[in-house]
């Protein structure tokens, strides 16, 4: 437990930011973080700052939709939304009343590894907030006539996000066929036929499964003590039992053996294409050189990507890239928004192209300090917020393994050489390795019939 | 600006594993779309337009600890050439935000030149004195410098933020966009290219669309009817000239209030100002009043058609309130208690008991002259009506029975209790403080909040419901499939207008040249 100084976070971010900036000692950064873990097997992370009187609190459960099957498939998510109707002291829709009449508000999220439970409060409700989490952990109740309504809320979630986006669209269909044997082939939100189709049993079965103390961390961030937080833990939630943890993944996808491509028809204005590349899970000595790679190629105005399809070909509205954090070998995704009425092909050629530049000559000097600026500016921009803060230390712990790894971040980014990052473009970002996802748009389809 | 903020704040997300800001268009500033729930929602909500928003209608104190919110202690001065300069010391994290709030916006557009503010302001940093497109970007970049320019109905506005030791490098930055830019005739077609593309990509998703047309609907000719970024005709009318001609009218030190906040010296920081913009020529400005606005008078329904919609997105509800508006304090306790967070009275009716849909919500865009107000949501072809008339029958309770001690007491302490992380970042209080200055509000929007807030009765809520929530008189956009839905929604209105999508523009259609 780190309690050594009674300085706010922000006074202490500024003494790490002194430092980094000072001097090549990257590594030394910190704030302190006072962590416990309770009998029951649940960490807890407490990372006081009294700049305002409000707290968010995170809870990551180690289950996602990677935890599902055929029939079963965003059964996570819908788990999640279920969290929120109705434990034994607080019923269907006591949850948020007394939350939200108490100053507080919450979310969640599901990714394919993790649900994340959100609280946002004035630290006023503190104990309230300790409550209301203990109920539903232990004792979710499961009203048929909840369950009906919230499949048809997730149905609605599903067609805004999905069904009715074209970008959400090519998203399930590029993991569906990037992925054939792991399962992150499915998506999160679950095919519409098993969102109509899950059972109470399933639903159950998910609970005792995936909502066990010791699959879980907590990390509180704002206007708290490590004491106090620790007593409340003690008080709700170290007396709530632990059982048995989801079985593992065991399936490992089989290396890529060649370019895959889908192809989507659809009324649409504009064409679309997502591109994917096969590359390690987050933990991976690699993940450093890969961010500080796709830094260079599509942050900023001045990234290659954005200088060569938007700028100078004018062939694109934008072009970006993004990988989630991921226990098990994940994928880097790339979108490129196509200009009306051009052929995404040419896109995908550029970007080829590009990604070959990358790998037959190392990047400048100037573009590897800008990439390691870029990656500092965003530090501070997460870390400046007691909601920030909160995320990115439960990040690290749940995906990295261990929240200090936060505060080696900078030091890892510092130690990426030229090398490192022509390395791991000829590594990943191969034609064998890619999967190609493409909206045609049902117009210019038709033009091109006989 | 986004009306489906709300929306997202209090739906539960699926998070997939894309940015979704990666589909983003930068020179149209469109509603933007949500990444995820963490802290890139926080900062966005503090956008342009929704900043007026959420702070006229959000504005508190800690609470039940009893310890009141003030807004933190800053300064104003004018230079000699006329512009107005805040500053805001705050310590603890190395960055500096700027935000220059330029006091003309898309309501200057000139009719039939939709687009135009937004062009200008996208423009700034395409090719300067001293510098290309292409070099501003690269030391923008080297630095991690973000830059943001945009227009609103209201105003325009630069948003740059830097780490505290290149702030040098920043302001010049900044400067040379302000005060430099060269308008380069092939960048000028580069963006206009690209917004009218974005324009049309923006019609593939209902969600970016609804609140243009639902403006346009709403206000007609008015200029808060026009598009901000434009539509598919008149960004084809724009010319470089044009551009020229704004950006020399209007980008005048008179006319610009610069809000300085993060980690600085104030000396030193009022030292590197006075450097940088000291030199900024004074030229005299004229603001043309936006003309007044007054509620629709009858019943009207739009009907945009989207043939392969599976679920309609639709938009009620009639012009709102003014930024300044006396009864803003109430109207906001309402309003939370009516569409405005997770537990309101609508979320409970169209998601919680009945499923319709994934959220909802009702939202007052407050303006320098009165701004929409709308109740807004999507749901299956199906229930399209039956989640309509839910919201019509949310909205003739909220008349008949007013609100309750009870509903009072929890939408005080909702929203007193969730204000202060929006005064948490020097970026939220740069945005803060230039719009107070602008709308004419002081810092007691912040200091006074919490008592202004407590002071609401069920006698005031009654009052300001009758006053500024639309009983009968409203005005339907629906985007979905005319086909299927068509026939439901017929009785909601003697007047109805349709148009399909795929044609240009929003609404009125176009005039043709």
């Amino acid at each position: 437990m780190n309690m050594t100084t009674r300085l706010t976070s922000r006074v202490a971010l500024l003494l790490v930011v002194l430092v980094l900036l000072g001097a090549p000692v990257w590594g030394q950064a910190e704030f302190p973080v006072a962590t416990k873990t309770l009998k029951n097997g649940m960490k807890v992370l407490v990372q006081t700052d009294h700049s305002i009187p409000n707290v968010a609190l995170y809870i990551f459960y180690r289950i996602g939709s990677r935890n599902e099957g055929p029939g079963t498939t965003g059964l996570s998510h819908f788990f999640e939304h279920m969290m929120f109707n109705g434990a034994k002291k607080y019923g269907p829709g006591d949850l948020d009343k007394v939350m939200e009449a108490n100053g507080g508000a919450n979310n969640a999220y599901t990714t394919k590894d993790v649900t994340v439970y959100q609280d946002w409060f004035p630290r006023s409700a503190l104990p309230l907030i300790y409550d209301i989490e203990a109920d539903r952990i232990q004792n979710l109740s499961f009203d048929p006539a909840k369950i009906k309504s919230e499949r048809e809320v997730v149905a609605s979630e599903r067609r805004l996000r999905t069904d009715n986006d074209n970008g959400g669209l090519l998203d399930e269909q590029l993991w569906a066929t990037a992925y054939i044997a792991h399962p992150y082939q499915w998506p999160v939100v679950g095919w519409m036929s098993d969102i109509e189709h899950w059972t109470m049993e399933q639903l159950k079965h998910h609970f005792e499964m995936g909502y066990s103390p010791n699959n879980a961390t907590m990390v509180v961030a704002g206007d708290v003590s490590p004491e106090e937080i620790f007593a409340l833990c003690e008080k709700y939630i170290e007396p709530i039992p632990t059982h048995a943890p989801p079985s593992p993944v065991v399936t490992v996808e089989p290396e890529q053996l060649g370019e895959r491509r889908v192809v989507v028809h659809k009324p649409s204005q504009l064409p679309l294409v997502l591109v994917a590349y096969h590359v390690p899970q987050t933990n991976s000595p690699d993940y450093y050189a890969l961010n500080v790679l796709r830094t260079i190629l599509f942050q900023g105005e001045s990234s290659r990507m954005y200088q060569r399809l938007v700028d100078k070909d004018q062939i694109a509205l934008d072009v970006s890239s993004s990988v989630e954090p991921a226990f098990d070998p994940t994928i880097v995704e790339v979108v490129a928004q196509p200009k009306q009425g051009v052929d995404s092909q040419k896109c995908e050629k550029a970007m080829y192209e590009e990604f070959e530049n990358a790998k037959n000559a190392t990047v400048s000097d100037t573009e590897l300090e800008k990439a390691k600026n870029i990656r500092l500016a965003e530090f501070y921009r997460e870390m400046r917020t007691i909601n920030g803060r909160a995320n990115t230390i439960g990040t690290y712990e749940v995906f990295f393994g261990d929240y200090k790894k936060l505060f080696d971040a900078a030091n890892n980014y510092s130690a990426v050489t030229k090398a490192d990052v022509q390395r791991v473009a000829k590594t990943y970002f191969g034609a064998n390795n890619r999967t190609v996802s493409t909206l045609i748009p049902d117009n210019a389809e038709e033009k091109g019939k006989p | 600006m986004s009306y489906w903020t709300g929306v997202r704040r209090m739906g539960r997300s699926t998070k997939t594993s894309r940015r979704r800001g990666g589909y983003e268009l930068k020179p149209t500033p469109k509603p933007k779309r949500q990444i995820r729930q963490s802290q890139a929602a926080q900062e966005r909500i503090l956008r342009v337009g929704m900043t007026m928003l959420l702070l006229t209608l959000a504005i508190f104190s800690s609470s039940a600890a009893g310890q009141t919110l003030h807004m933190p202690p800053h300064e104003k001065y004018v230079l000699k050439n006329g512009l107005t300069v805040l500053l805001l010391e705050k310590h603890g994290v190395p960055l500096i935000n700027v935000y220059a709030l330029v006091k003309t916006g898309a309501a200057a557009d000139p009719a039939g030149e939709e687009g135009l503010a937004s062009v200008t302001a996208g423009l700034l940093r395409k090719g300067t004195k001293a510098r290309s497109a292409q070099q501003f970007a690269a030391d923008l970049d080297y630095i991690g410098g973000t830059f943001e320019a945009e227009a609103g109905a209201d105003f325009s506005s630069v948003s740059e933020e830097f780490l505290t030791k290149d702030a040098e490098r920043g302001l010049g930055l900044l400067s040379d966009a302000l005060l430099h830019p060269t308008f380069p005739q092939d960048e000028v077609d580069k963006l206009l290219a690209q917004a009218l593309d974005g324009v049309r990509g923006a019609k593939d998703d209902p969600q970016q669309v609804l609140g243009a047309y639902y403006d346009g609907y709403l206000y007609g000719t008015h200029p808060y009817g026009r598009p901000a970024g434009g539509d598919e005709v008149s960004l084809q009318r724009i010319k470089r000239d044009a551009v020229m001609k704004f950006y020399e009218t209007n980008y005048v030190p008179a006319n610009v209030l610069l809000a300085v906040a993060g980690e600085f010296n104030g000396a030193e920081m009022r030292k590197k100002l006075e450097d940088v913009f000291g030199a900024w020529a004074a030229r005299s400005v004229k603001n043309e009043a936006i003309p007044p606005t007054a509620p629709v008078k009858s019943k009207r329904l739009l009907l945009v058609d989207k043939p392969d919609a599976t679920q309609t997105y639709f938009a009620l509800g009639n012009v709102g309130i003014a930024r300044n508006d006396p009864d803003r304090v109430a109207i906001r306790v309402v309003n939370t208690i009516f569409g405005g967070r997770f537990t309101s009275e609508l979320n409970e009716a169209l998601r919680v008991e009945s499923g319709y849909t994934y959220g909802v919500s009702s939202f007052f865009d407050a303006r320098k002259a009165p701004g929409p107000f709308g109740i807004f949501s999507f749901t299956k072809n199906e229930t399209t009506a039956p989640a309509i008339d839910l919201a019509l029958q949310v909205l003739q309770k909220l008349h008949k029975q007013g609100v309750t001690e009870e509903q009072l007491k929890s939408a005080k302490s909702y929203i007193k209790g969730q204000f202060p992380p929006n005064i948490e970042t020097s970026r939220q209080l740069a945005q803060i403080i230039a719009s107070y200055e602008f709308y004419g509000l002081s810092d007691d929007e912040i200091n006074q909040l919490e008592a202004r807030v407590d002071a609401v009765t069920p006698e005031i809520a009654k009052r300001v419901i009758d006053k500024h929530f639309p009983a009968e008189n409203l005005v339907f956009v629906l985007i979905g499939k005319a086909s299927e839905i068509g026939p439901a929604v017929e009785k909601y209105a003697e007047k109805r207008d349709a148009r399909a999508i795929s044609e240009p523009g929003f609404w009125p259609p176009p005039e043709k040249k």
